[in-house]
């Protein structure tokens, strides 16, 4: 049986029109997820990595080409309905953590939930069962400034997986992290992996490469190379 | 639900900023409802003094002749005893009617005068303007032609100070003469009614007046006549003024019907603009408030530029973080609007404990204010939060994440 494609970009361009001068920053990506890959997007910066991420998460649109997500074209949708694809189909991890300040742990990664309008008791279970699912079983109702900031990103890892999302979406995701809080964050990342999730990492780090089947490398706004490994899904 | 809860975290943790931002419209509310307040009360007051006097007193008095002015002298000349008859026979709708002579004299007890306004008239007049006495007695059939008066509180304490004026002897002086009477009566406390203030004058016999006083020869100073009952009183006032019409020849400006009602009506009337433009002012406090809190959130959008990147990328709809926003602002000028009306109340509660004594005023706190108030605060809420919370769902989610 063939996997389910996850996330299929056709020939994505990305232009920013600066005035007199035109910025291409993307420059016609074409490449596909399947459930339950590992996927790296990896370039130095100025690549386009940011760029593709917002395309990948559904906060921009591409000036051309088509991005699907479960088969669903979204490069043409509204508002509205990019708002509802990023509750459902899209779980963020951000090099900042970014979680609400005055929300405890366990309300932080009910918020999506709430978006998605999940009633109060289930989603209060799911949000502890995802918590001891990252470690953080004894840490529900602390803030975040009473976390370290590996805890908080294990708490916004937990937020990304509240609403059984499509693939996780994670850009930088130790950038801010000491090395061993960044090894931990990576560690549930290897076991969400595991457990059958997908996952897509933005990143400059090549260190963290080692458990990806997909490395995408990005220059200049287009694919340089793009490494396949272990069981490779479609492409033939 | 959900949306409510992180409202009141949000305000709560910016507690001296929301307190301020509620300020404009606490202060703005809370002057509304005192306006309010006073002003009904105010009205109220007038009303029921205007009342008391009965709604159905009309009042006939000489207008202004040529360009000589309508002094007492020339108003004896222009309305008649005759005219009293008149009214009483040809007017269906008139129930009682009397004649009045009225002149201001120098008032002296034994090294002390004073100017006083001297009032004559028959009995019927303490029934029809509801004058009582407070000590002595009232006139009766007996002292038709005597030397008797009653005196009003403040014009027996300019006359005669710290003394008891009852039984007392005065002199009321008419040109080189010095015309004695006897004090009997003394008037209740009342304030003034129509054009008359009981307070400040001294009522005399009518025919006593009428030949020792005025020396009138059948001329009056005015007409004060009574209906039956209230309705009756625009008929009367009618029938009094076609009368009349027809005794002048089309002289309008000869004579003046006014009726209770009348002024009644124009007094209320402008009780009610006075209130209106008071609240109106008041109102402007309300404007200024609720410009305060467009700033507050407008300032807190900014703020929280992150937050609504962090929520948007989390799922949240423009539409979600508009109405977030707007329920902010509309809590915070609701809770701001029930301070308001609290403040409002005990303040207009306060002025009247204050100053009520002293002024006759009192508060009537309609429910119908509270409830505009609550309702002016809370749009005012949608009103002014509506631009800040507009901008916050048109942010960007990409640069709303990046802004530090």
């Amino acid at each position: 049986m063939t996997p389910r494609k996850v996330m299929e970009l056709v020939d994505v361009w990305k232009v920013y029109d600066m005035g007199e001068v035109k910025v291409e920053a993307l420059r016609g990506i074409s490449f596909e997820v399947y459930e339950g890959e590992y996927v790296f997007v990896v370039g130095p910066s100025g690549s386009g990595k940011s760029t593709l991420l917002h395309i990948l998460g559904c906060l921009d649109r591409p000036t051309k080409g088509k991005v699907f997500i479960e088969g669903e074209d979204v490069s043409k949708m509204s508002d509205r309905k990019l708002a509802k694809v990023r509750n459902r189909k899209v779980g963020f991890v951000f090099q900042t953590y970014n979680l609400l300040p005055r929300l405890n742990a366990l309300e932080n990664v009910e918020l999506p939930m709430i978006y998605a309008g999940v009633p109060a008791r289930e989603r209060r279970k799911k949000a502890k069962e995802l918590l001891e699912l990252v470690g953080l079983g004894d840490r529900l109702y602390h803030r975040p400034n009473q976390l370290s900031g590996g805890q908080q990103q294990r708490v916004a890892i937990a937020r990304a997986l509240a609403n059984d999302p499509s693939f996780i979406l994670a850009d930088e995701p130790t950038g801010n992290l000491d090395t061993k809080s960044g090894e931990e964050v990576m560690a549930i990342f290897k076991k969400l992996h595991e457990m059958g999730k997908t996952l897509i990492v933005v990143t400059h780090n090549p260190e963290l490469l080692k458990d990806g089947t997909r490395i995408v490398k990005l220059r200049d706004g287009v694919i340089e190379d793009m490494e396949i490994r272990g069981v490779v899904y479609g492409n033939t | 639900m959900e949306t409510l809860k992180e409202v009141f975290r949000s305000l709560y943790a910016n507690k001296l900023r929301t307190f301020l931002s509620m300020l404009g419209i606490v202060i703005g509310v809370a002057a509304v409802i005192m306006v309010m307040s006073l002003g009904a009360g105010m009205k109220k007051g007038v009303t029921e003094r205007l009342t008391s006097l009965g709604s159905n007193v009309i009042m006939v008095s000489p207008g202004f002749v040529g360009g000589r002015g309508g002094t007492v002298a020339q108003a004896v000349e222009t309305l008649k005893e005759s005219d009293v008859k008149a009214i009483l026979d040809m007017c269906p709708s008139v129930g009682k009617a009397v004649g009045l002579l009225s002149g201001s004299y120098l008032v002296q007890y034994k090294n002390s005068n004073t100017r006083i306004s001297v009032y004559a008239a028959p009995n019927e007049i303490f029934q029809i303007l509801n004058l009582k006495v407070s000590r002595g007695r009232t006139f009766s059939e007996d002292d038709k032609s005597k030397n008797v008066l009653i005196i009003g509180q403040e014009a027996a304490y300019n006359l005669f100070k710290n003394e008891d004026p009852l039984g007392k002897r005065v002199y009321i002086v008419q040109g080189s003469r010095k015309i004695p009477f006897e004090v009997v009566g003394i008037f209740e406390r009342t304030g003034s009614i129509l054009m008359f203030n009981p307070d400040r004058m001294i009522l005399i016999p009518y025919e006593t007046g009428k030949y020792r006083v005025f020396q009138s020869r059948g001329g009056i100073s005015m007409i004060i006549a009574m209906t039956s009952s209230p309705e009756l009183s625009p008929n009367a006032v009618m029938e009094i003024d076609h009368l009349l019409y027809t005794k002048f020849h089309g002289q309008e400006s000869y004579y003046n019907v006014v009726s209770q009602q009348a002024i009644l009506n124009v007094v209320t009337e402008s009780v009610n603009i006075i209130n209106l433009v008071l609240v109106a002012i008041a109102a402007v406090s309300l404007v200024v408030g609720g410009i305060g809190i467009m700033n507050i959130m407008l300032v807190s959008v900014v703020e929280r530029t992150r937050e609504i990147g962090i929520k948007m990328a989390l799922g949240a709809s423009r539409a979600r973080i508009l109405v977030e926003f707007l329920v902010e602002s509309i809590t915070i000028t609701f809770v701001a609007g029930a301070i308001g009306v609290l403040l409002g109340v005990l303040g207009s509660k306060t002025v009247v404990n204050t100053f009520g004594k002293t002024y006759g005023l009192v508060a009537v706190i309609e429910p119908m204010s509270v409830l505009i108030a609550f309702g002016v605060s809370a749009c005012i809420g949608l009103f002014f939060g509506f631009y800040p919370a507009y901008r916050a769902s048109r942010l960007s989610p990409i640069e709303a994440l990046r802004y530090e």
